[in-house]
C-alpha cells in the first residue's frame, strides 16, 4: 500500500503541470480542429458544422499539393543548409584563436535582428535596379546587366533558402557550440597519439559525439523553418504566381486575405499533424538508433 | 487570436490603477477609430482633428491608431473576432461588402442628416450603399490616370498618346533613348491586377460581363493582355515587372527612368517633394475602344457592436468639416469627396488634380462582390504567369475566368 502511494506521488507532482500544458497546448488544437470542420465567416464565426467539407476542398485544391511539396523543399533546403555551414562554423569559433569573441558575436549578431527586418534588408538588397547586391557584383565585373533576382518563382525561391539558411545559423551554431564545449578532450588527445587525421578525428569522434545536439538542431530547427512566415511573406507575398508559396504563407493569404478561416484552420491541422508525425519518427528513429548504439556496451557489461 | 497587448496592457493598467498612480477616471466616453495610413501625415493628421475634437469635447476622448494598409484588413478580422473591434475605422470599399453582409458593419442611415449627406459627391456616396442601406461614408477617393514623362518624350521626339496605337508607338520611340524604359510595368504585389484593368476597361472589356460572369475570357480581355506582353517581349517595359511592385515602379519614374506609367494621385506630391525638377503631365489612359479609369474610394464605417455610436458620430461630423476635409486631400493629394472642397480653387485650376479629376465622369470601380479579394488574386496570379511567358495570353485568361465563376458559384 504505502509502496504505491510511494509511486503515485511523483505522478501526482506531475500532474498540475501536465494539466497546464494540456490546456496550453490542447486547447487552441481542439479549437482549430472544431474550427476546421465548420463554416467560418470570415471574422472568425462559425456558421454551420459542415464535417470534412473544408478538408475536401483542401485537398483538391492544386495550390495546396503544390505549397506542400514547396514547404518539403524548403525545410529540408534550409535545415540541411544550415547543418552544413553551422557546424564547421561551430568548429571554428570552438577552437582557440585570435579575435574568436569578436567572431562569435558576429556570427550571433544577426539573431538580434527580428526575422521581418532581416527580409526587408534583403528585400531591399535584391532590387533589380536599386539593390545593393546587383550594384556589387555589377561593380566587381561578375555581372554586366543587373539580375532581377525575385522576378522569377524559381530564383527567388532559391534566394529566399539561403537567407533562410542565414537567419538560423546563429541559433543551430549555438546549440552545436554548446556541444562542442562540453566534448572531452582526452579523447582526442588519445586520437592524435595512435595518428587519427583530422578528417578521422572529425568522423569517428566528434559526430558521433555530437549526434545527440545535432538531432535537437534538425529537429527544433524543422519545427521553426516548416512555419517560417516572414522572409517568404515580406519578399514575394508567395509570388509570383504563388511560385515561393509554401503551406504557410497560403494559409495566411487564405485566412487573413480571402477570409477562409475554416479552410485555413484545416491546413494548420494538417500542418500540425506532418510536423507532429515528423517529430514522433524522428525520435523514434533516433532512440532506436541509440538502443541498436548502446546495445554491445550492455553484453560487455554483463 | 487574442489580443496579447491589449491584454497586458489592460493587466498593467490594472495594476497601476491598485497602486494608485492612475489619476482618478473621468466620466469620458473613449471612441477607437482604427486610422488606414495613407502617408506618414496620416497618423499626426487625424490626431489633430482629435485634438481639436476633444478640446470642444472634453467627456469623449478619440483613441486613434494607426494601421498600415498591407495589414488592415488582418487586423480587423482579428479585431472583430477577438471581439474588440474599434468603434469606427476607415477601410477599403472593397471590403464593406463583407462587413456589411456578417452584421459588422452599422449602417449609418438614422446617423445621417439630411444636411450632412447633401455635403458629400453623389458618385462617391454610391458605393457604400449596400441593398439600399448606406453602410459608411466616402473618406477619400481616387482616379488613377497616366503620367508621362515630358523631357523623356521630348528627348525621343514622341508625342504623349491617345490611343493605344499611338501609346505603342511612342514606347517604341521611347525605348531607343539610353538607360530609358518606354512603360513602367507593375507586376509584383498590391494592384498588379488594377494595372490590367485599366487596359482592359480602356479596350472595352469589363471585369464582370453583364450576365455576372468573369470577362476575362472575352477578346478584350485577350487583347489587353496581348499587348502588354508584347511590349514585355519587345524591351517596352522595364525587364522582369513580375519583380516590381507599385512603389518600384513609382520610384523608377521619380528617377526620370521611364516614360510612362499609371498611377493614383498620391503621387503628385510625392514627386514634388522627391524630384521636384521632373516635368511631367497627367493624362487620360490611352483608349481603345473605351475611355475609362479606375475610381477607388475608402470608406469611414461604423461598427455594429460599437457602445459609444452617437459619440463616434458627433466626432465623424466634426471630422467632415470642410477645414480638416481640405486639409486631408491636398496633404494626402486624394480627390475630394465633399463638395464645398471640390469647389475650392486647388481642385478646380490645378492641373495635375483635373488631370486625374477629369475621369471621373467615365470611372468604373472594382465590383461589389463576394470573395473580391480571392477573385483579385486570381487575376493577379494570372497576369504574372503571362508576364513570365509561363502560360500564353489566351490559355490563361480562359482559366482565370473559369476559376473566377467558380469563386462566383456560377
Amino acid at each position: 500500500m504505502a509502496n504505491r502511494i510511494q509511486k503515485s506521488v511523483p505522478m501526482m507532482m506531475i500532474l498540475p503541470g501536465l494539466a497546464l500544458a494540456i490546456a496550453i497546448i490542447g486547447y487552441p488544437i481542439f479549437d482549430l480542429g472544431w474550427t476546421s470542420m465548420h463554416d467560418v465567416s470570415r471574422f472568425g464565426k462559425l456558421t454551420g458544422f459542415n464535417g470534412g467539407e473544408n478538408f475536401a476542398e483542401v485537398f483538391v485544391d492544386p495550390l495546396f499539393w503544390e505549397s506542400l511539396w514547396r514547404t518539403g523543399i524548403w525545410t529540408v533546403a534550409v535545415v540541411g543548409g544550415t547543418l552544413a555551414i553551422s557546424m564547421p562554423v561551430a568548429m571554428i569559433l570552438n577552437d582557440d584563436f585570435h579575435g574568436r569573441g569578436v567572431a562569435r558575436v558576429i556570427i550571433m549578431l544577426p539573431w538580434a535582428i527580428s526575422l521581418t527586418m532581416t527580409a526587408v534588408v534583403w528585400r531591399w538588397a535584391l532590387n533589380g535596379r536599386a539593390g545593393l547586391l546587383n550594384a556589387t557584383l555589377m561593380n566587381a565585373g561578375i555581372i554586366d546587366q543587373p539580375i532581377e533576382w525575385l522576378a522569377t518563382a524559381s530564383t527567388a525561391f532559391v534566394v529566399e533558402i539561403l537567407v533562410g539558411i542565414l537567419v538560423s545559423i546563429p541559433f543551430t551554431t549555438t546549440i552545436l557550440l554548446g556541444g562542442l564545449s562540453s566534448m572531452p578532450q582526452d579523447a582526442y588527445e588519445a586520437a592524435v597519439v595512435d595518428g587519427a587525421s583530422g578528417w578521422h578525428q572529425f568522423r569517428y569522434i566528434t559526430l558521433p559525439l555530437m549526434k545527440p545536439f545535432i538531432n535537437i538542431a534538425i529537429v527544433l530547427n524543422v519545427i521553426y523553418v516548416f512555419n517560417s512566415l516572414p522572409i517568404i511573406w515580406v519578399m514575394t507575398e508567395g509570388g509570383p504566381a504563388n511560385g515561393t508559396d509554401i503551406l504557410v504563407t497560403y494559409l495566411y493569404k487564405l485566412a487573413f486575405r480571402f477570409g477562409q478561416l475554416g479552410k485555413a484552420a484545416a491546413i494548420s491541422l494538417v500542418m500540425f499533424f506532418v510536423l507532429l508525425a515528423f517529430t514522433m519518427l524522428y525520435v523514434a528513429l533516433v532512440s532506436r538508433n541509440d538502443r541498436d548504439d548502446a546495445a554491445p556496451e550492455e553484453e560487455v557489461k554483463e | 487570436m487574442t489580443h496579447p497587448f491589449r491584454t497586458s496592457t489592460a493587466i498593467l493598467a490594472l495594476s497601476l490603477g491598485m497602486f494608485g498612480f492612475v489619476p482618478a477616471a473621468m466620466a469620458e466616453t473613449i471612441v477607437d477609430f482604427t486610422v488606414a495610413e495613407y502617408s506618414s501625415k496620416t497618423g499626426p493628421f487625424f490626431q489633430e482633428v482629435a485634438d481639436a475634437f476633444q478640446a470642444e469635447n472634453p467627456d469623449i476622448k478619440i483613441n486613434i491608431e494607426v494601421v498600415p494598409w498591407d495589414t488592415l484588413l488582418q487586423r480587423l478580422t482579428t479585431d472583430v473576432a477577438g471581439g474588440s473591434a474599434p468603434d469606427i475605422s476607415i477601410i477599403g470599399t472593397r471590403w464593406l461588402l463583407d462587413f456589411a453582409s456578417q452584421g459588422v458593419a452599422e449602417p449609418v442611415d438614422s446617423y445621417l442628416t439630411p444636411e450632412f449627406k447633401s455635403t458629400f459627391i453623389d458618385t462617391f456616396m454610391a458605393p457604400g450603399v449596400i441593398d439600399g442601406k448606406t453602410m459608411g461614408l466616402p473618406v477619400a477617393a481616387s482616379a488613377r490616370a497616366m503620367l508621362v514623362n515630358k523631357d523623356l518624350y521630348d528627348k525621343a521626339g514622341a508625342t504623349p498618346p491617345k490611343t493605344w496605337d499611338e501609346f505603342y508607338e511612342a514606347s517604341k520611340k521611347l525605348a531607343a533613348l539610353p538607360d530609358t524604359f518606354a512603360f513602367g510595368l507593375q507586376g509584383k504585389e498590391i494592384e498588379t491586377d488594377a494595372y490590367f484593368y485599366y487596359s482592359l476597361w480602356t479596350h472595352g472589356g469589363d471585369i464582370l460581363k453583364a450576365d455576372g460572369t468573369s470577362g476575362l475570357d472575352s477578346p478584350e480581355a485577350l487583347e489587353a493582355a496581348t499587348l502588354y506582353k508584347r511590349m514585355i517581349d519587345e524591351g517596352l517595359t522595364q525587364p522582369s515587372p513580375t519583380n516590381y511592385t507599385r512603389e518600384d515602379i513609382f520610384n523608377l519614374f521619380k528617377q526620370g527612368k521611364v516614360g510612362t506609367v499609371f498611377t493614383f494621385p498620391m503621387l503628385i506630391p510625392q514627386i514634388k517633394a522627391e524630384a521636384p525638377d521632373l516635368h511631367y503631365e497627367v493624362l487620360p489612359f490611352p483608349e481603345g475602344k473605351a475611355k475609362a479609369t479606375y475610381g477607388v474610394t475608402d470608406t469611414m464605417m461604423m461598427f455594429a457592436d460599437s457602445d459609444a455610436k452617437a459619440e463616434a458620430w458627433k466626432f465623424i461630423e466634426f471630422a467632415y468639416k470642410d477645414e480638416w476635409r481640405e486639409k486631408f486631400d491636398m496633404g494626402e493629394g486624394f480627390l475630394p469627396v465633399t463638395r464645398n472642397v471640390a469647389a475650392l480653387d486647388h481642385f478646380t485650376k490645378d492641373p495635375d488634380v483635373a488631370g486625374f479629376a477629369a475621369g471621373l465622369p467615365y470611372a468604373k470601380f472594382a465590383p461589389i462582390i463576394a470573395n473580391w479579394e480571392e477573385i483579385a488574386d486570381v487575376t493577379v496570379r494570372t497576369m504574372q504567369q503571362i508576364y513570365l511567358g509561363e502560360v500564353s495570353a489566351d490559355e490563361g485568361l480562359k482559366a482565370a475566368a473559369a476559376e473566377i465563376n467558380k469563386i462566383r458559384g456560377l
